[in-house]
């Protein structure tokens, strides 16, 4: 698999990024819908897949997603420590270490993030769409040749 | 039915009936009922009007999440309607109660529909051809128009038409029938006559509920003015499914009003010609009604007339100061003196005293929404009567003992919800949990003996892996919430054409009760195997789908719902074209995953019917109490020496005067004494393992002794604080400046001396709670326990100066401001405001040791005055040891530091985590009276659990697929519930047999979290409903189109 970016030069068709958001069922979706609940507003660039525990998050499906034209990855889960399975975060957490190593070497590690959401920062969710979504419109489509 | 209607000879247990009436269909009822027949009880619930639903279902939406009040409310009154353990009598109403406790003799009147309800379907044909339509609407507050024949609203449960008997054409003129020829189910009965039914019942609820008398109102508030309205007709006009379906609109023009006022006690809080209390909730539903104002039209004004503010709950303060920092709402502290009309505009002028600076003030609105008293409902008199209990002064329900509200003057009738007093939903819900519990604790030996197990009534349909997915999707508009912001219809036609979508179709509201109908009859009729729903989120509502696929025979894993408002409508306002794009996208992956689903198995637990009960205040003590009295054996842990917890502080308590001790020692003599309970005092919980019904629990107590215990349950009543002001008025090193506990000790000594030099006392009210920064919340209890202390006060030495320094009184609830009023003699109150502190100063005056300065508003100027003590109400905060809790019982805190609640207004005494619950000072601060509340609450949630023998486990779990293992044991590895080991399995080849390794998964044990799965090097374990296959087919359709 050979992965190229190509920078977005045309200027007047807006880039609008796809994102898919791995979001565990205890925390970090509650928190996305506290985000709708509170009315804070994002943008609608992202895809929710829901897994009871971000424990659940295979790194092939961040490279799935990749090879499948996806411009940019999230994976969310409870805080360290409030894991509603008690660990399963930690291993997300070393797991996604590993990927990240794997995805420098592609050159897509900026495409992908990992971050702790709580039941109770909806805004926090959706500061964070935001500013990946700009992240990833700076960055560009990304195809796949 | 017996004819006897005594048999006082025999035994009372003998006698006992397991069945309970409830009277009222509003929230409280709906959640007592609920709860009863979990514990074991049958249920009849009568309501007096066609549906149940009560004053909830006609709100918009609730504070301080606003959440839409509906959306949450229907899927309980479609459990209701379902549940095979309710006898659900609707437009009926009890005319005769007698016999004694446990067992009662009912007489109940039902109103003549003449719709049969059996055979109605609810298609509404008869109300589109029927020709009268000069009816109100009273659901819509008479707002809008009805026909004669008429479902009260939408959502309604039963689903069911009746004809209003005062309007009908046929039934007034003998001319019409118009509605009989139409009706294909033939359910038009005019031969109906009001029918009598009698039963037999072990105890009864009441929970009638509140009216809004607005046109009782004086005169100055205005309110014959059209575009005068109440805050309860406001909210029908702001609902979706209301008069102007959600336009904001006022009544003389229709037209869309500009500024708009929100008048808070108009008529309430009046002791000469109004209503003299509180009615506790207007201060927060005002503040809602002024943001969705503000969400409905950014451009429009809206003005809130307030006197004090009562934001006592969590998240309330902040949740008024978010309406004026964020939604730009204005507050006035003021004073009404009346409110005309200009006839030629039909706008109002609102004549005012500002109390900030004392000056008079006309404001022009074009749209004045009242916050009318809310009174007892207006058959309060008559229930009183029927059913032999009192009613008090204001007429609610007289409560037994002040610190026993659920219960009435007599035995086996209890309270529940608004009628006993003002409360907001959560405290509702939280006592009819209460009075489940009561009614449990009196009827427990006959549990289970009337009930009836739920049959679904068509079998489960056998699929078979390789049949082709044949898929259903019902998309919802949910009102307005998702239908404004996504292009629903768009949406239809589109996944219409995907591949295994056999049939898609919209409705205004998927969680109703005719909308499962409706589901039901779609899976049946295109012999669907897959169901989606497109709506709001399935923490909330996947139950409600899932059950309804079980009914038409599908199982419930095979239904997939998706989130379109919380996450799509609700986060892109003002992004119709992206919104629209994300619904179809999250729809299609949906269906990709719908085709990959299968049907899972759920096994049954044995329960350990023990219970763990963290914290022995009076909330610890209530809640174990309660359960040791039904039969179980409860665990109670108090890491002091002594049980009480912050009773041991205090001297009298609030609102009865008695001294603390003595309240405290019968609840503490009687959880000694009782066989059922064990007491480890000085003890911390060190480890919890387990999961509902099966806990393990390692208890640690002072000098090391370790106690092991399984538990099924467990309750955290683990208190508060209070907040020990450091840094503030300089609390450290004046002697004299102290707190209200340190106060509480003082007087706690009886030998009252070190009175006799001091000459006069300042109470600082709101120290350091109700910030910009840091503590931001009202601690609730501050207030009402400062003006008792001042009381208590002025009785020991009567020469004493007092004075209170305020910002706002938190005197809601029944009764509390009339002790307001009545503590005014004994104190000097005074106001101050966040930007304007008090100054606390030492004097060189011998007579005195402080000087206090004041801005004081009406004056314009500072006022100075002396003390020789202050004391400072800080807030109660949580205690540092919360978090350690937190951790080990998986359970999160709120930002505040107490902790959080599974949903604020319908889940307030549970966790999301099941089998663990929640009540008193813990969840948040309040007073003995809503903490014994509470406990009672949690405990009657706990015994639905201990009460059962067996649960089902959840069919999402992993599963082990031998071929594929290879016996590494990475996954019990990482397994946190140690529910995967390795066995040794026999494997026979040609010639040979080998023993190998294999992972095994306990299914009891395993939670579904999934991370074995991953951990996995040969992909042989799969997690059921979250299989790599389903995932990596939502990743492909997400951009395949």
């Amino acid at each position: 698999m050979k992965i190229v970016e190509k920078s977005s030069k045309k200027q007047d068709i807006e880039f609008k990024p796809n994102i898919v958001c791995f979001c565990c069922n205890w925390c970090s979706y509650a928190g996305a819908d506290l985000a709708g609940v509170s009315r804070f507003q994002y943008p609608a660039s992202i895809r929710i897949i829901r897994v009871m525990c971000s424990g659940r998050v295979e790194p092939a499906f961040i490279l799935k997603s990749f090879k499948d034209n996806i411009d940019g990855v999230l994976v969310t889960g409870c805080h360290i420590g409030d894991c509603h399975y008690i660990s399963g975060n930690e291993f997300t957490k070393d797991r996604f270490e590993q990927l990240t190593k794997i995805l420098k070497f592609l050159g897509l590690e900026d495409r992908f993030r990992l971050e702790w959401i709580s039941a109770s920062e909806g805004k926090k969710f959706a500061e964070l769409i935001t500013t990946f979504t700009n992240q990833i419109k700076k960055l560009g489509p990304l195809n796949n040749i | 039915m017996s004819k006897s209607k005594k048999s006082s000879q025999k035994s009372q247990t003998d006698d006992l009936i397991g069945a309970v009436l409830v009277i009222g269909g509003g929230i409280a009822g709906i959640q007592a009922s609920l709860d009863l027949t979990e514990m074991g009880f049958k249920v009849f619930l009568v309501e007096k009007t066609p549906s149940i639903g009560g004053r909830m279902a006609q709100l918009d939406k609730t504070f301080p999440t606003n959440d839409c009040s509906l959306c949450i409310l229907a899927p309980k009154m479609v459990e209701i309607f379902r549940n095979p353990n309710i006898e659900l009598m609707t437009y009926s109403e009890v005319i005769e109660v007698s016999g004694h406790v446990g067992h009662f003799y009912i007489k109940i009147l039902k109103k003549p529909r003449y719709v049969d309800e059996n055979k109605c379907t609810g298609c509404g044909d008869c109300a589109s051809k029927c020709p009268k339509i000069e009816a109100p609407n009273i659901f819509d507050m008479n707002l809008g128009k009805r026909k004669s024949i008429y479902i009260p609203f939408p959502q309604a449960v039963p689903p069911v038409y009746l004809i209003d008997s005062d309007m009908c054409l046929f039934l007034n003129k003998g001319v019409c029938k118009v509605c009989e020829r139409i009706c294909e189910a033939q359910a038009i009965n005019f031969e109906q006559k009001p029918e009598e039914v009698q039963i037999e019942v072990g105890a009864i609820i009441v929970a009638i509920g509140f009216d809004m008398l607005a046109s009782k109102l004086p005169d100055n508030w205005g309110y014959k003015y059209e575009n005068v309205i109440t805050s309860l007709e406001y909210e029908r006009i702001l609902c979706a499914s209301g008069p102007f379906e959600g336009h904001v609109l006022r009544l003389s023009d229709e037209k869309e009003p500009q500024k708009i006022a929100f008048i808070q006690c108009a008529g309430s809080r009046d002791f000469h010609i109004g209503i003299p209390y509180c009615s506790s909730v207007c201060c927060m539903y005002i503040a809602k009604e002024a943001i969705i104002t503000k969400e409905h039209s950014n451009s429009s004004e809206c003005y809130i007339f307030r006197h004090d503010l009562r934001a006592y709950g969590k998240n309330f303060y902040e949740y008024t100061q978010r309406a004026q920092d964020e939604y730009g709402v204005k507050y006035f502290n003021s004073k009404i003196s009346k409110i005309v009309e200009d006839p030629e505009t039909k706008d109002l002028i609102i004549h005012y005293e500002d109390l900030n600076d004392g000056k008079f003030n006309d404001l022009r609105a074009n749209l004045v929404i009242l916050a009318t008293p809310l009174v007892p409902s207006e058959d309060s008199e008559k229930v009183a009567k029927i059913l032999g209990i009192n009613i008090d002064k204001y007429k609610f329900f007289k409560e037994k003992t002040l610190y026993d509200k659920l219960s009435s003057v007599r035995e086996g009738i209890f309270l529940c919800g608004f009628c006993q007093g003002p409360l907001d939903i959560p405290e509702t819900v939280a006592d009819a949990s209460g009075v489940a519990n009561k009614v449990s604790t009196l009827l427990y030996p006959v549990r289970n003996t009337l009930l009836k197990e739920k049959v679904v009534s068509v079998p489960e349909k056998k699929i078979n892996l390789e049949d082709e997915p044949c898929i259903g999707v019902m998309i919802c508009h949910c009102g307005i919430n998702i239908g404004k912001y996504v292009d629903v219809p768009q949406v239809v036609e589109y996944i219409k054409t995907l591949p295994n979508v056999n049939i898609t179709v919209d409705n205004l509201y998927s969680c109703s009760s005719d909308s499962q109908t409706s589901i039901k009859e779609l899976i049946a009729e295109y012999d669907l195997n897959r169901f989606i729903v497109a709506s709001c989120t399935p923490r909330t509502h996947e139950k409600l789908f899932q059950e309804t696929c079980e009914e038409a025979g599908l199982n419930k894993y095979l239904f997939e719902m998706v989130n379109i408002r919380d996450q799509c409508s609700w986060v892109h306002m003002e992004q119709k074209v992206d919104g629209t794009k994300k619904a179809k996208d999250l729809i299609e992956m949906a269906v990709a995953k719908s085709r990959l689903l299968k049907p899972q198995k759920e096994s049954k637990l044995p329960i350990t019917s023990e219970a763990l009960i963290i914290g022995g205040g009076i909330s610890g003590l209530s809640a174990t109490l309660n359960i040791a009295k039904q039969g179980f054996t409860t665990h109670l842990v108090e890491k002091e020496s002594q049980l009480g917890g912050n009773l041991n502080n205090l001297y009298q308590i609030f609102p009865g005067y008695q001294k603390a001790s003595e309240f405290l020692e019968p609840f503490v003599n009687k959880v000694k004494s009782h066989s059922n309970i064990n007491i480890y005092l000085n003890s911390n919980i060190t480890e919890i393992r387990g999961y509902i019904g099966n806990y393990d629990v390692i208890i640690t107590t002072k000098g090391n002794k370790v106690n092991n215990i399984k538990v099924g349950i467990i309750i955290v009543a683990t208190g508060s604080k209070e907040l020990i002001p450091e840094t503030i008025y300089n609390y450290k090193k004046e002697k004299n400046v102290i707190t209200q506990l340190e106060l509480e000790q003082k007087l706690r000594k009886e030998n009252i001396e070190w009175l006799d030099n001091i000459k006069s006392i300042t109470f600082i009210l709101c120290v350091n709670s109700r910030q910009k920064k840091g503590i931001t919340y009202c601690s609730n209890i501050c207030c009402t326990n400062a003006l008792k202390n001042i009381n208590i006060l002025k009785k020991l030495k009567p020469d004493l100066a007092l004075i209170l320094i305020y910002r706002d009184l938190q005197m809601s609830k029944k009764g509390n401001e009339e002790f307001y009023r009545d503590s005014r003699k004994n104190a000097l109150f005074l106001r101050y405001s966040l930007d304007k502190l008090p100054i606390i100063s030492k004097t060189q005056n011998r007579k005195f040791n402080y000087k206090i300065t004041l801005f004081e508003h009406n004056l314009k100027g500072d006022v100075e005055f002396y003390s020789d003590l202050i004391i400072l109400a800080t807030p109660m905060i949580a205690p540092e040891n919360f978090k350690e809790l937190s951790k080990m019982l998986k359970v999160p805190q709120d930002q505040s530091g107490f902790f959080l609640e599974a949903h604020v207004k319908l889940r307030p005494i549970d966790f999301a985590t099941d089998g663990v619950f929640l009540c008193g000072c813990a969840h948040w601060p309040k007073n003995i009276q809503e903490s014994i509340a509470q406990a009672n609450g949690a405990a009657g949630r706990a015994i639905r659990i201990l009460g059962a023998k067996e649960m089902k486990t959840s069919g999402l779990v992993a599963e082990v697929i031998e071929d594929y293992c290879i016996g590494c044991g990475k996954c019990a590895d990482v397994c946190p519930y140690n529910a995967i080991e390795l066995i040794e399995v026999e494997k026979t080849f040609e010639d040979y047999t080998l023993r190998l390794k294999k992972s095994n998964v306990n299914s009891a044990l395993c939670k579904g979290c999934g991370t074995c799965g991953v951990q996995c090097p040969n992909s042989a374990i799969i997690i059921k409903h979250f299989s790599f296959k389903q995932i990596n087919a939502m990743i492909e359709a997400y951009l395949k189109n």
